[in-house]
């Protein structure tokens, strides 16, 4: 165990009737970094998170939180956590500044209202009904809720489901300067470019299991030093015998077809040969480094957004 | 404590900016009070001239011209006008043979008291004999058999009216009477003794008898349709599912939940109580400790039964609809806009055990704008004993997040 681990969790369980939500899940978390709970929906990465969050009780298992075992989040607990919750709404007739100075109330020591909203660029919509907000703002706000009582440790779940480009690469850049100030996170994402862009430990999650876990690179390179060509062709396209031979062919949705290979160059030579004679385009073709969701692949055999 | 009226503040603001929270608990009441006020604006005031009259005649002499029956006579020529179609005087009542004539004297009394009689007339036993020996013997003081009884009630009008109209009648008979046996003198009249039995009820505007009535409906429809509202709609959009991350637990969140609609209670009571008194001269005085009590424990009772629709609802839509079923027989067979006596026998059943009709009860004979049907022992008894039954329901089935 890693001992200036915030939070260690062992043997989680959860069942929901029959099914097994959260299968004996086993990690720690490392002080002042971002840790990631990676999967696909129904991995089981939501119900964990609302187990250390204190929403739902375990069935079995242990959790050690700041150093103590708890059976279950406690009151003093939460005054030193603070959560975004995947779905979570606010009370839609109360202003920004309002919601804040609600949360701040509810903790022993918390930081201003006026100094939550500079910090999640929120200062002109202080006096705005919570109705009347973006996506990209409420989602802000949610985080300004999340760090009123300037925590120590703080679950992000989902943070940018749903959110457009600009306002997810906000969200990543508050989420960049927690670690940097000293805060732990523990994020659950089925972006994998998320996942990679913030994490510094990743946890992947299936069917209730934690399937692999490790940093970006521990985990990328499980794959080998392998390099990954990715082109679309029609569907209906047949490889010969004398390409497969060389290289290992995987078709994905909509003609997408990818190999990995440890000789870049020889595995293109073939490719573009082929194409040549056959007369079949290799449209958008892309030459790229394994990543997250390769690992996720290479496990499971399914991709993460499946 | 500052997390508990935090809260206390958001439930109040939330209501007070939302449209549809602010027509319903706000606008709805004050529109009812203006258009039963309007309506009924005359009802109870003492424009309609008929009266309630009481006689109890004991004068039972052998006399041949009993004075009791005269004035009995009289009275009844005044009441029987009604069978022409026209709007009888007096509405006589007289007692039944064989009656307890104190025990009857007494619940006629207190008839009074309330508003339910105009006036009490007793003819004392040995009248008649009394006044003619006292016209036989000019000058002598006049015995105490000889003073009639008629009993008003304050500063009624009506009841001030009557005893006017019974003066004049018994002046009549008394003149008569004595003219029969020739020992009538001008300068001799038979003493009517005025007693003033107080006023449990003066003079009862349907206005007055309409606010404390209003409030409980506000009250009601707050209660009933804000804690399901709040706590499912809460429940299903996870705004309530933030606070539980937090250190608020959910007793913190009761209080101040309970302390926020109480506050929204309290501009309800303000409105309404302004609106009555500006626009309609509602008399009614609510600076009552029991009249406090029973509002208190009206916006607790219907805060419970709030909880207790919550708690059978799985949906915050079935929840309303609950809500909606509830509503119309609680409201309408609560006594809160017509006087509980008139409900059918056959939906006395439901005003029975609906805690409405207690609380309307107990919170008007409380302000002395009607006479108590129940009594105030249960009044308050029967909703504190809705009060513990919600709670302990809502307590085992309420689920304050989804999926747990």
């Amino acid at each position: 165990m890693d001992q200036g681990a915030v939070m260690r969790v062992k043997d989680l369980v959860k069942h929901y009737g029959a099914v097994r939500a959260v299968d004996g899940v086993s990690f720690d978390v490392p002080r002042a970094e971002v840790f990631t709970l990676l999967g696909p929906n129904g991995a089981g990465k939501t119900t964990t998170l609302e187990i250390l969050e204190g929403i739902r009780d375990a069935d079995s298992g242990e959790i050690e939180v700041f150093g103590e075992r708890v059976r279950r989040v406690d009151r003093a607990t939460k005054e030193r956590i603070g959560v975004l919750l995947q779905e979570g709404n606010f009370e839609p007739y109360l202003r920004v500044k309002e919601v804040l100075a609600l949360f701040a109330s509810f903790f022993r020591t918390a930081r201003s209202p006026d100094e939550m909203l500079r910090a999640v660029a929120l200062e002109e919509k202080a006096g705005a009904l919570v109705k009347t907000l973006s996506g990209g703002q409420k989602q802000r706000l949610a985080i300004g809720v999340a760090l009123i009582n300037d925590p120590e440790l703080v679950f992000l779940d989902e943070p940018t489901t749903g959110l457009d480009p600009q306002a997810r690469h906000n969200i990543w850049s508050i989420v960049s300067q927690l670690t940097a100030s000293g805060k732990t996170v523990i994020l659950t994402t089925h972006y994998m470019e998320e996942a990679e862009a913030l994490s510094q430990a990743v946890c992947i999650m299936d069917h209730g299991k934690v399937i692999a876990h490790g940093t970006p690179r521990e985990l990328t390179s499980r794959l080998g030093q392998d390099t990954i060509i990715e082109f679309f062709v029609p569907e209906e396209v047949e490889f010969p015998s004398t390409l497969t031979a060389h290289c290992a062919l995987a078709r994905g949705d909509a003609g997408l077809v990818s190999t990995h290979t440890a000789d870049l160059a020889a595995t293109l030579a073939h490719l573009l040969d082929w194409s040549r004679a056959s007369g079949i385009s290799l449209a958008q073709m892309a030459v790229r480094q394994p990543n997250l969701e390769d690992v996720f692949l290479s496990l499971t055999g399914r991709r993460l957004r499946t | 404590m500052k997390d508990v009226f935090a809260v206390a503040r958001t439930q109040l603001v939330c209501s007070l900016r939302e449209r549809i929270t602010l027509f319903w608990f706000l606008a709805f009441p004050l529109l009812l009070l203006c258009l039963l006020g309007l309506i009924f604006a005359n009802v109870g005031k003492p424009q309609s001239l008929s009266f309630d009259v009481t006689v109890v005649d004991l004068d039972r002499g052998a006399d041949g011209a009993r004075f009791g029956a005269g004035a009995l006579h009289a009275l009844q020529e005044l009441a029987g006008s009604g069978e022409t179609g026209e709007k009888p005087l007096f509405r006589l009542r007289e007692p039944a043979p064989g009656v307890d004539i104190e025990r009857y004297v007494a619940e006629e009394l207190d008839a009074l008291r309330v508003g339910k009689r105009d006036a009490v007339v007793v003819i004392p036993a040995g009248f008649t004999a009394a006044l003619v020996a006292a016209a036989a013997e000019a000058g002598r003081e006049a015995a105490p058999a000889t003073r009639i009884e008629v009993h008003t009630s304050g500063g009624r009008t009506s009841s001030g009216m009557a005893l006017g109209i019974i003066e004049q009648i018994v002046a009549r008979v008394d003149r008569e009477i004595l003219s029969q046996l020739g020992l009538y003198r001008l300068d001799q009249s038979v003493a009517v003794g005025r007693i003033d039995v107080g006023a449990a009820d003066k003079t009862v505007a349907y206005i007055d008898f309409l606010v404390p009535g209003i409030l409980l409906m506000g009250f009601f429809v707050a209660g009933l349709f804000s804690v399901p509202g709040t706590l499912l709609f809460g429940r299903e959009t996870r705004v309530l599912r933030r606070y539980w991350v937090t250190p608020l637990d959910v007793p913190r969140f009761l209080g101040g939940f309970a302390l926020g609609h109480l506050a929204l209670c309290a501009v309800q009571f303000a409105c309404v109580v302004a609106l009555a008194r500006l626009a309609f001269s509602a008399q009614v005085n609510f600076l009552q400790p029991l009249a406090w009590l029973y509002l208190v424990l009206g916006v607790v009772t219907f805060l419970a039964i709030g909880f207790l629709v919550t708690s059978l609802a799985r949906t915050a839509n079935a929840g309303m609809a609950i809500a909606n079923i509830v509503n119309m027989p609680m409201m309408f067979l609560g006594g809160l806009f017509f006087p509980i006596g008139s409900v059918p026998p056959g939906l006395r059943v439901v005003l029975l055990a609906n805690p409405v009709s207690y609380l309307a009860d107990g919170l008007r004979a409380s302000l002395g704008v009607s006479a108590p049907v129940f009594g105030h022992a249960a009044s308050i008894a029967v909703p504190c004993a809705w009060i513990v039954g919600c709670v302990v329901v809502a307590s085992f089935r309420l689920r304050w997040d989804v999926g747990k």
